[in-house]
């Protein structure tokens, strides 16, 4: 199935005018979004998300590589029919209320606002603004105005929503109605391409990651396999000999637990430790895989100085 | 229907835009203080005769709408550069062209919603010619038609020029060029007798700035009915084509340079 997304070794280089300085904010990267898949792309400040995703809707050209949406160059109205974007810190004309901005947004998509029935209303029930109709936008709170702002992200129905921090602004209460709106999404099968800084919300959602740091890409893959690798195992036994903590388990963690020893032993090496538990006659009771979070995983690789070149 | 939405947004913008209320509202006090001389060549109506004071007062209704229409070049020069300037700053722009909608349709957007509003104050303009005219006792010879289609198209002109500064510019920047344009253009027109540059510049920024001149409707107004000659429609054609023209360069040349140039939150 052709990506939805498709980014090749892109460089975004930022030049002053009238000068030799360059910045670097994006250095040759690659991914695919797959149709259907809920892509969190996360980066700390200045990794060059905002700039990533405005080079995919088109607002930034990239100075070298190519990007693809929906097989078309970004930009391209054809494109742009099938994407719902959410920019950080949504703008809007103050002077509207919630049901005219959309009219307006309907209008820009081409569709006729008579034609579209109930369409308004759901979608501001959707969103918990409907009793607000008469309000205009400038006299929204900060929480109002992102939910209006995803109100129109969803508005034509769109296959591809690309949401720039979604939950910015939001109380929790908040927060939860939109990751539950985005697993209703996910559910319809649209693609999701979301950045966001609150990693425990991203990791309920998410089933594809792409972390950036300083322009680079440092690590992409299912959000599963990527939590799971490079981790640890831990192997629970009835009992461990003293010789045995000593050799072969050495450098694993063994502390005692309430039924029986916990041994937390490098995953590469899960093997050996478990044959020798059995030849030294102790009982292998279970193994699980630690399973690291998302954020552990965030944090460890911006911070690691590979992951901060 | 994307352009008409654009077109109407801006439009509802633009009305509410608190610097376009403040520069109209200097534009009425200036007409106001102004009307005091109109006011007395009323009262001198009984003294005079009829020929005699269209004679008078036709030249200060002249002026004093020359004194508006040039306001109006400004406001619209201003209105098309924040239009778009405006925009870009807040970054509803990024909202907007994140729909299926094309660079240069947002512009022409913008354009026609600068124009929507300039159509509105020229039809007051006119308003105030014939009710300027009835104050000073005098009777406006020339058609309706030249009063409004001469100032749209000059509208037009410097809409389009501030739109295509600020497409690479600040607004203010834009606009302060925009007024040394105009002013460059007064001094270089042919019925100016100011000799202070050499023919050749002279020549040169007369080709190459906006004819206000040629594009100015208050020309028509001093015609009374003793010298009335209607200008050719060749003469018409001519001096409208010329101006939509320059319009028209302006705007594509905005709508190229917008085309290419990276959208950021300013």
């Amino acid at each position: 199935m052709a990506a939805v997304i498709e980014f090749q070794r892109v460089t975004k280089i930022y030049k002053r005018i009238f000068s030799e300085e360059k910045l670097a904010a994006l250095s040759d990267v690659s991914f695919e979004t797959a149709p259907g898949q809920v892509c969190a792309f996360l980066g700390p400040n200045g990794a060059g998300k905002t700039t990533s995703i405005s080079m995919l809707m088109g607002f930034f050209f990239p100075t070298s590589g190519e990007i693809r949406v929906f097989g078309q160059p970004p930009g391209d109205v054809r494109a742009k029919e099938q994407i719902g974007f959410l920019p950080e810190n949504f703008a809007f004309h103050k002077f509207l209320t919630a049901p005219k901005l959309l009219r307006f947004h309907l209008q820009l998509a081409g569709r006729n606002p008579v034609a579209a029935g109930n369409l308004i209303p759901d979608l501001l029930a959707k969103v918990k603004l409907n009793g607000y109709e008469n309000l205009k936008i400038g006299r929204y709170s900060r929480g109002m105005v992102q939910r209006i702002g995803i109100a129109q992200a969803l508005l034509c129905n769109p296959s591809l929503v690309v949401l720039d921090e979604p939950t910015s602004g939001l109380d929790p209460a908040g927060r939860r109605e939109v990751l539950q709106l985005l697993g209703q999404l996910k559910s319809e099968g649209k693609t999701i391409f979301l950045s966001s800084h609150i990693l425990p919300e991203v990791e309920q959602i998410a089933d594809h990651v792409i972390i950036i740091n300083r322009g680079k890409m440092v690590r992409a893959g299912r959000l599963q396999d990527l939590l799971a690798s490079g981790g640890q195992v831990e192997i629970l036994a009835d009992r461990v000999p003293e010789e045995l903590a000593q050799s072969t388990l050495r450098g694993a963690t063994v502390e005692p637990a309430t039924h029986g020893v916990r041994i937390l032993v490098e995953a590469a090496r899960k093997r050996e430790a478990v044959e020798s538990l059995w030849a030294a006659g102790c009982d292998v009771i279970a193994m699980t895989p630690v399973r690291s979070t998302l954020e552990e995983l965030f944090l460890k690789e911006v911070d690691s100085p590979g992951g901060a070149q | 229907m994307k352009v008409r939405a654009i077109a109407l947004n801006t439009f509802s913008g633009l009305v509410r835009n608190k610097i376009i209320i403040l520069f109209c509202a200097g534009c009425v006090c200036v007409l106001l203080l102004m009307l005091a001389s109109l006011l007395t060549m009323r009262n001198l109506r009984a003294v005079q005769n009829a020929e005699r004071m269209q004679m008078l007062v036709l030249p200060i209704i002249a002026s004093m709408m020359a004194l508006v229409s040039g306001f109006g070049s400004l406001l619209a020069a201003w209105s098309a550069a924040d239009a778009v300037a405006s925009e870009m700053r807040s970054g509803i722009v990024l909202a907007v062209l994140a729909r299926p909608v094309r660079r240069w349709e947002f512009l022409l957007g913008k354009f026609l919603g600068v124009q929507l509003m300039m159509f509105i104050f020229v039809l007051i303009m006119l308003g105030l010619n014939y009710l300027l005219a009835w104050i000073g006792g005098a009777t406006i010879s020339t058609s309706p038609w030249v009063l409004i289609v001469y100032p749209m198209v000059r509208y037009m002109v410097y809409s389009a020029l501030g739109m295509l500064l600020v497409t690479v510019m600040h607004p203010i920047v834009s606009f302060c060029i925009v007024l040394v344009v105009m002013i460059g253009a007064g001094l270089v027109a042919p019925n100016n007798p100011e000799t202070f540059m050499p023919e050749w510049l002279r020549t040169g920024l007369f080709y190459l700035l906006p004819s206000s001149n040629l594009l100015s409707e208050t020309r028509f107004l001093t015609i009374t009915r003793a010298t009335l000659r209607a200008a050719t429609w060749t003469d018409h054609a001519t001096a409208l084509a010329y101006g939509l023209d320059y319009a028209l360069v302006c705007f594509v040349l905005a709508a190229w340079i917008f085309h290419s140039r990276s959208l950021a939150r300013d």
